[in-house]
């Protein structure tokens, strides 16, 4: 995350926060071909789900695994959303299973027809929602990135390209993310999309590291513009504290405005540290932090 | 100077021509020599043209001739043995294999051939070496160069007298055996006997043969007794400055002694003259990557560390050292002299390098001196290396060689050291495998008094394994039996230079054949259960694990009860302790569950995965004491875990040990972890605790600048600034 966006993210947070969005959410875990993958795709799949709606009232959640896995299943789900989402909602889809990629395109393995990227792509067209995000979570899903690509709408997927056939284990750790509050790393009580990837590549890269094994996973971002991860680190994915509580309370908006104008300012400051004295830099950080503290003390009351 | 004479059978035209320049080798005339073989070069005989280049070191251009010459002559045994020579030469024994092996198909009694097998197997410390040297002689009774191997073999077999009655029969055959005499001089060397009359009877021969000295210096090498061994390859060099395989042994030992400018130098010189064997380019490309390491000093220890991993494992390292060193002062009753160096080498391969060449050392450390190189915990799946147990043992190593001088039998440090590691806890060092096992069944222990032979030239794969273990548990015995001082007292002994039979005599009252059957009939109380169990054993957790998969945990439990004690040391991966412990938590019997793991981990089982969950049932139970206890083992196992260090650091924290928790919220920094603020936080918190507030205060910023809206760091943040 650059510092350009370390200055942009408080405030876009806060007017995602101040609108009344859904969160629409699709989990579809796909055919594991031996008992060991059914059990484990579909555990992760039912952990995402209760996660998500452990997550806030704002999120409608649909989880299709073992039997109901099917294309029928996965195009009624979006088509529902599709009627139901508008432009200020976002949409989620997570893929889990096995995939495969012939050089064309990219499908992932369902019970009876599987679905393509490019159909899925169409299918995700019709959502008519302000921002998307797609994790595709299954072996050879760098596949399904150019298929998948466009501008609103950020792709993660667990490979890099659609060669890498091996099963993955980025859905492992993408379920932990969502889990573990390791994974706020700015402590805004809001998991984003960036945050949850980065935990996801960290823990699958040290998986390989740590078992001595090769890499055989290697997972891959595409922003759907220019603004790289930016969409992505806008994207909250799940709120794991009481910010949205505060900002309800009409009594709190000049503490709360106060609080945006403090974490501008170090958002400011960080922005100077290179050119600024170290101790001139941590005597002012340490003003503004005590500052913000103490602000956020207020609102907790 | 192997070759002599042994051409003139391959090609008899020349014969007194090729025979004359080895001559002329023999007697050290070097200028004479090399007209000689400039003379042959210029021979329409391709054979005779290639022993001209090989005398001329041009290896390259003889290798050619020596492919012309058998491809005119396919039938020709002699130009394949002389060939693989050179190809023995010249780092190339998988082919100079082939090529003996092609002369014996076409000459099946060809005495050359054999020996040339003898010495690739010699080489290699394979122990068919000794019997291929025999049958070379029984084929060509007059083969002093067979006679001179097996001189050698049997010095490094540590059986000096049979040595010096080899190298006589040698000298029998041929009173100007220069090597048979560098042997008989070595063992004086050896014994520290003040003076010898063997190299100055070399010296009469050949006033220029270094080789003789270089004998010495490799076998003071293989005694571990490396300042010498470099003095004698200093010698040898003196003598013969283009001898290169001397000048890489140098670089090499001195590089081992901590002295890289020189080492290095030395195998830079090598390189540049082509000579580029595996010893000297790997020797070279680790030197390159020290730059990538970092050096920590302190009074008494020096690490090196890669920079990649420094800032997590140089504390443990280090920590773990000092530990040791005042641990040993007291055992060993002594101080070092010096500084110790520990290298620690992520990459098995960089530490690999380091035992090029050396039979039976460890796999995972060594020591040269006063430094030890070892694999990083990093460098191996979890789980599978104890790096301080490994660090114990080759520092027991660094006092036993210094108390000794280096005049120790491999079989007593090594024993020594591996009963140290279990002495420093019981559930380090390694456990009851199934080779020792079966050597304990089938009666393959070794008798004490050659023991050594099972460390540098084994007889089946798994005996240098077997004789660490089988070591380990005669210094056991004696520590038990006698003293602890006993063993101490022997140490002493060898550092007289007495045979391991009169120290066994002298120390511990009875002949050798008398300890091997008492220790044998110890070791097989000890191990009855398990012994006599082992095949039926073996049977039942296969079956064990097929009803772990899916029998119910009844089923699994009861079986499993029935054979854990059989083999209670098995905890490798599918061990019954896992199984047990799987089948209680299925029942949701934690208790029992817990109690399973807990045996687990104290008889020495070190996977992560069971000890953390260990930890969480303790923890679940109110035991935090013991939970701790448990995930302080794994620091001694596979450091370089975030979870282990943040759960360790909560739990120390929770417990008052300040300055634990303090090093493990370090050690999460240290693993460079994606949550920044509240590792910094959990920091800042250990600090505060202990006392050290400006420092805490620090993290605490840190922490801060991270997260800025991270709540518990902003209420301490208030705490200490006393808002």
């Amino acid at each position: 995350m650059g510092c350009g966006l370390r200055l942009a993210f408080p405030l876009l947070l806060l007017s995602a926060l101040g609108a009344h969005a859904t969160t629409f959410c699709v989990t579809i875990a796909g055919l594991g071909g031996e008992p060991d993958y059914e059990q484990r795709f579909a555990t992760w799949a039912k952990e995402i789900d209760q996660t998500l709606k452990a997550g806030g009232a704002d999120i409608k959640s649909v989880t299709l695994a073992g039997p109901d896995a099917t294309r029928a299943r996965l195009r009624t789900a979006l088509e529902a959303f599709a009627k139901e989402a508008k432009q200020q909602d976002s949409l989620v889809l997570m893929m889990i299973g096995h995939g495969s990629f012939d050089n064309v395109d990219y499908k992932i393995n369902l019970p009876g027809p599987d679905v393509s990227a490019t159909e899925l792509a169409t299918l995700l067209d019709r959502v008519p929602v302000g921002r998307q995000l797609v994790v595709n979570m299954t072996s050879a899903s760098g596949g399904s990135l150019h298929a998948l690509q466009k501008p609103n709408r950020t792709v993660i997927t667990a490979t890099k390209t659609g060669s890498e056939k091996n099963a993955t284990v980025f859905a492992r750790y993408w379920v932990e993310a969502l889990r573990d509050s390791a994974a706020d790393t700015d402590k805004n009580e809001v998991i984003t999309a960036l945050e949850a990837y980065k935990y996801a590549e960290l823990k699958t890269k040290q998986f390989y590291e740590t078992q001595k094994r090769l890499s055989t996973e290697h997972a891959a971002l595409d922003g759907g513009d220019q603004s790289g991860p930016l969409l992505a680190a806008r994207f909250s994915l799940l709120r794991i504290g009481s910010i949205q509580n505060a900002a309800k309370d009409p009594a709190k908006q000049a503490l709360l405005a106060k609080r945006e104008e403090l974490e501008a300012q170090i958002d400011q400051l960080k922005f100077q540290k290179a050119a600024t004295p170290l101790d001139e830099y941590k005597k002012r950080l340490s003003a503004l932090l005590l500052d913000l503290a103490r602000t956020q003390a207020e609102l907790d009351k | 100077m192997r070759f002599i004479l042994t051409f003139a059978l391959a090609v008899p035209l020349l014969s007194q021509t090729v025979e004359d320049c080895h001559k002329h080798d023999h007697f050290g005339r070097r200028a004479e020599a090399k007209q000689c073989y400039e003379k042959l070069t210029a021979s329409t005989n391709n054979a005779a043209r290639a022993e001209g280049l090989w005398g001329l070191r041009q290896f390259k251009d003889a290798n050619a001739a020596f492919r012309l010459a058998v491809a005119a002559a396919p039938k020709n045994a002699n130009y394949r043995v002389r060939w693989g020579r050179l190809l023995l030469e010249g780092f190339n024994p998988k082919d100079a294999s082939d090529l003996f092996q092609e002369a014996l198909e076409i000459d099946p009694k060809n005495a050359q051939a054999t020996l040339g097998l003898a010495l690739v197997a010699s080489d290699g410390f394979d122990s068919k070496a000794v019997e291929l040297a025999n049958k070379a002689l029984e084929l060509d009774p007059k083969l002093t160069e067979a006679q001179e191997l097996l001189a050698s073999l049997a010095l490094e077999d540590n059986t000096p007298e049979k040595a010096i009655a080899e190298a006589e029969k040698a000298l029998k055959m041929s009173p100007e055996s220069l090597d048979a005499m560098a042997i008989l001089g070595t063992i004086d060397l050896l014994r520290d006997k003040k003076s010898t009359p063997w190299f100055d009877g070399i010296l009469k021969i050949n006033p220029v043969y270094g080789e003789g000295y270089a004998v010495a210096g490799k076998f003071f090498v293989l005694n571990r007794r490396y300042v010498e061994g470099i003095e004698y390859y200093r010698k040898a060099l003196a003598l013969s400055p283009d001898d290169n395989a001397s000048r890489a042994q140098l670089g090499v030992n001195l590089m081992r002694l901590g002295f890289e400018k020189e080492g290095r130098d030395q195998l830079v010189n090598c390189f540049e003259a082509g000579y580029r064997n595996a010893l000297v380019t790997n020797s070279l490309t680790l030197m390159d990557s020290y730059k990538n390491f970092l050096t920590f000093k302190t009074e008494n220890t020096i690490v090196k560390v890669h920079k990649k991993e420094a800032e997590l494992i140089q504390p443990f390292v280090e920590a773990e050292l000092k530990r040791a060193i005042a641990t040993y002062e007291k055992k060993y009753k002594m101080k070092l002299t010096g500084p110790v160096q520990v290298e620690v080498y992520p990459d098995h391969e960089d530490f690999a390098v380091r035992t090029m060449g050396m039979p039976g050392l460890g796999a995972l450390g060594v020591t040269f001196g006063n430094v030890v190189a070892m694999d990083s915990p990093s460098g191996r799946k979890p789980g599978t290396f104890h790096w301080a147990s490994t660090l114990w043992h080759e520092l027991s190593h660094v006092y036993v060689l210094s108390a000794t001088n280096h005049r120790v039998p491999r079989w007593f440090t090594e024993g020594l050291a591996v009963h140290e590691e279990t002495a420093t806890a019981p559930d380090w060092g390694d456990r009851l495998d199934p080779e020792a096992i079966r050597a304990i069944k089938e009666k393959k222990l070794l008798p004490i008094a050659t023991l050594d032979r099972g460390f540098i030239r084994p007889t089946y794969p798994t005996q240098v394994v077997v004789s660490y273990f089988q070591a380990g548990r005669i210094c056991d015995y004696i520590a038990k039996t006698w003293s602890y001082d006993k063993l101490l007292d022997m140490m002493h002994d060898f550092a007289q230079n007495i045979s391991t039979a009169e120290v066994v005599e002298k120390e511990l009252g009875m002949k050798p054949e008398e300890f091997d059957k008492k220790f044998i009939a110890w070791l097989e109380a000890q191990t009855k259960t398990t012994v006599e169990g082992f095949d039926d054993w073996k049977k039942k957790i296969r079956l064990l694990a097929e009803s772990a998969k899916t029998g119910p945990p009844e089923v699994v439990i009861k079986a499993g009860l029935l054979i854990r004690d059989v083999y209670p040391d098995y905890v490798e991966t599918g061990s019954v302790y896992e199984f047990l412990y799987e089948a209680y938590m299925k029942k949701d019997d934690k208790p029992n569950a817990m109690a399973q793991l807990e045996k687990y981990s104290s008889v020495g089982g070190r996977s992560s995965v069971l000890i953390k969950k260990l930890a969480t049932l303790q923890e679940e139970a109110g035991k935090k004491k013991e939970a701790a206890a448990s995930l302080e083992r794994l620091n001694y196992i596979y450091p370089f875990d975030e979870e282990l260090h943040r759960r360790l650091g909560s739990l120390w924290l929770e417990q008052g040990n300040t300055k634990g928790a303090v090093a493990e919220f370090a050690a999460v920094i240290a693993s460079k972890p994606l949550d920044q603020a509240s590792s910094r936080f959990n920091l800042a918190r250990a600090l505060k605790s202990d006392n050290r507030i400006d420092d805490a205060k620090e993290q605490l910023l840190l922490a801060l600048e991270a997260a800025p809206g991270y709540k518990p760091a902003q209420h301490l943040l208030l705490e200490m600034s006393g808002k």
